[in-house]
């Protein structure tokens, strides 16, 4: 199954390679990446985040279980092109389990040749690279891209006045797969698999 | 009361100020050199090192008369900054090799060795160790080991090695009292009076001495026979933070030249750092700029470290990004030491960055986006949303442990920030519950589906108390994102989206 439990580094998101998980707002794109941020950062492995608007929130992340000591935080305060020069550096650094870039809503403009250098220097370092935000940017560069949309929303209290948001649910599509989910009934699973996240 | 030292060492640098200058210009060890203080024409030579000294340079000596002794010497002003590193580096090496040393002067430092035999080996070795030490800080030591601080002081300056103990005043008999500095009437007295050795001194009437010369020459007899004064040991301990400096003869106003500077300063304090097994935690660099201001800048570490190329690049990366305002005429680095751990790696977990890797990784990503924007972050004891505050990197590879605690397949809903929230206009319902929110991420939206008000509030017992309505929303426009009503102002502020 699509779950957490394989949503390790070994299983889709693989070092030297770039995937990719964009989606529209509150469909379940950054928690989908503090899932993986978790799952690297407890096994012992050191990530950076490259935060294109500086909207990654500290105590979502310290709750979703990532180890905070072990993250490396690059805000870009906006500015795309501070956001992909930091990602490109960071991705030819050996040593990094993960790097992200988190492109938000306006994910810049990358050229094919600029993505497959950057596969490239994820091979070199043996990093994994992964990208996040409303569209794809690597095209084929990716071996992985997922999208993610919101499926359902769930409230605490009562049903006329609610006073907390319980939760959300979301699908999540496999886009493009150049073998990096190699198993046909994992792959089954994981396209349109439901997902739940609670607040 | 005067303690009692069983065994004591002395490290001795002769020439301090010349050896100082040879430290910072190690080429200068292979020429005549000479240290010189005073106005022109009123030069004088300070100091001058071994080649030197060999042409007849002398102390005191005017440096024309100098130069026409050695016209190929090499002259160089007094550093009072290159003179107090050197010593700073001097008393760095002794204290990794005992805990318990005494700064005397510059150049001279007495060393407690009592005990240093089961761990370091017997008084030659230690006499080597000392020796090793001074040598790897750029400074040529002699030692002398002794039952007092006296009698290790002269072994040190007459090439004696080691003084068996209850045998100094045997064992310095034999050392010309022209070894050793005297007040001038003192020395004018042993010369009138023919004492050419310390043993000729010692075996004077102490009475009689007293008479002709008073307590100098008592204090000089006691000299002769290696006794102390009563002066209590005053234990050195090294300061929190370490600091490396150089002056310059000229002003630098390009970058290149100064990271030579800096190579050589940067290189001088790793090396001090790694003789007493210590490692730089933060980093501070300070420029003196022609005009007569200062500059100072702190540079981030992502680890604590001691190898040289990774700190040179991160100040250089700084300079880059921040040039000196004006041209540089000295320049100082600073860190604060803390103690290295060792830290072992395990087979089959995961390497983390190397430490040069990572330090030219951070010093590039410094330039690009700021210092402030780089780094990890720990969460702060605080519910005031949003608080966090700057935490150090983790290194270490290993799984984390407190993993245990959290269940395996927990999935939380993520919240995007909007930093600083974003102040929205909205329209409530006769319940007064959020309706219609504008501003926000459309220009116009309205309310699907709502949860609130979640009260929070803090700092009441302070002047910066804060209390705010949270509410959960559904937005027509596909967003689910969290309000506040600001409790203080009655302003709503769109605070993040669920994601």
């Amino acid at each position: 199954m699509f779950s957490l439990g394989t949503m390790t580094p070994a299983s889709w998101v693989r070092a030297e390679t770039i995937t990719e998980i964009v989606g529209e707002l509150s469909s379940g794109r950054t928690s989908l990446m503090l899932a993986c941020l978790r799952d690297v950062t407890v096994a012992g492995g050191t990530a950076a985040l490259v935060d294109a608007d500086g909207a990654f929130d500290p105590a979502s992340a310290a709750r979703a279980g990532v180890v905070l000591s072990r993250l490396l935080w690059v805000r870009c305060g906006g500015r795309r092109d501070a956001a992909l020069a930091a990602t490109d550096l960071l991705a030819r650094c050996p040593g990094f389990a993960l790097v992200i870039l988190d492109a938000g809503e306006t994910p810049p403009r990358v050229s094919l040749g600029a993505a497959f250098r950057l596969r490239q220097a994820a091979r070199r370092a043996r990093v994994a690279v992964l990208l996040v935000g409303r569209r794809r940017v690597a095209g084929a560069g990716a071996t992985l891209a997922l999208r993610t949309r919101r499926d359902a929303l769930a409230w605490t209290g009562s049903r006329r006045a609610p006073t907390r948001l319980a939760g959300m649910s979301t699908r999540v599509h496999v886009l493009r797969n150049q073998g990096a989910i190699w198993d046909p009934s994992l792959l089954a699973a994981t396209s349109n698999e439901r997902r739940w996240w609670s607040a | 009361m005067v303690e009692r030292l069983t065994r004591v060492a002395c490290v001795w640098v002769d020439a301090f100020a010349a050896a100082a200058a040879e430290r910072a210009e190690p080429a200068l060890r292979e020429c005549s050199m000479a240290v010189v203080t005073g106005a022109a024409p009123a030069t004088r030579v300070v100091e001058a090192n071994a080649a030197a000294r060999e042409r007849g340079i002398r102390a005191g000596m005017p440096e024309a008369e100098a130069v026409a002794r050695c016209p190929e010497l090499i002259r160089r002003p007094t550093s009072p900054a290159c003179v107090d590193a050197a010593r700073r580096a001097l008393l760095d090496a002794c204290y990794g090799v005992s805990p318990r040393i005494e700064d005397v002067a510059p150049g001279l430092v007495h060393i407690d060795v009592a005990g240093l035999g089961r761990l370091v080996g017997d008084e030659g070795a230690i006499v080597e160790r000392l020796s090793r030490a001074g040598r790897a800080v750029g400074l040529p030591a002699r030692v002398g080991v002794a039952g007092t601080r006296t009698a290790a002081r002269i072994a040190a300056r007459a090439g004696l090695a080691s003084i068996a103990a209850g045998d100094e005043a045997l064992a310095l008999a034999a050392v010309p009292v022209s070894a050793l500095e005297w007040p001038e009437a003192i020395a004018h007295a042993l010369t009138r009076w023919g004492v050419a050795t310390l043993g000729e001194l010692a075996a004077l009437p102490r009475a009689g001495l007293s008479a002709r010369l008073g307590a100098p020459g008592l204090a000089a007899h006691d000299l002769a026979r290696g006794v102390d004064d009563p002066t209590p040991w005053l234990s050195w301990s090294p300061p929190p933070f370490w600091e490396e400096a150089q002056e310059l003869d000229w002003e630098i106003d390009a970058l290149g030249p100064l990271v030579a500077v800096l190579a050589r300063v940067v290189e001088r304090l790793t090396v001090r750092l790694s003789a007493a097994y210590l490692v730089a935690d933060a980093l501070e660099l300070r420029l003196a700029l022609a005009g007569g201001s200062h500059e100072a800048r702190t540079v981030a570490l992502a680890c604590p470290m001691d190898a040289p190329r990774p700190l040179l690049t991160l100040l250089e990366h700084d300079l880059a990004a921040r040039p000196p305002h004006a041209p540089v005429t000295a320049v100082a680095v600073q860190a604060r030491a803390i103690p290295r751990r060792a830290v072992g790696g395990e087979l089959g977990r995961s390497t983390p960055p190397a430490e040069r890797d990572l330090a030219t990784v951070l010093a590039r990503l410094v330039t690009l986006v700021g210092a402030e924007a780089v780094g990890a972050v720990a969460l702060a004891d605080s519910h005031r949303p949003d608080a966090f505050v700057p935490a150090r990197l983790e290194l270490e590879a290993g799984p984390d442990t407190r993993a245990d605690d959290r269940e395996a397949g927990d999935a939380v809903l993520a919240l995007r920030r909007l930093r600083p929230p974003r102040r929205v206009s909205v329209v409530t319902d006769g319940e007064r519950r959020p309706a219609n929110v504008c501003g926000a991420l459309a220009p116009e939206a309205r309310v699907v589906d709502c949860a609130g008000p979640w009260r929070v509030s803090g700092d009441w017992w302070d002047a910066g108390a804060w209390a705010r309505d949270e509410w959960d929303v559904a937005l027509s426009d596909g967003a689910v994102c969290r309000l506040a009503r600001d409790l203080v102002s009655g302003e709503w502020y769109l605070d993040g989206v669920y994601d």
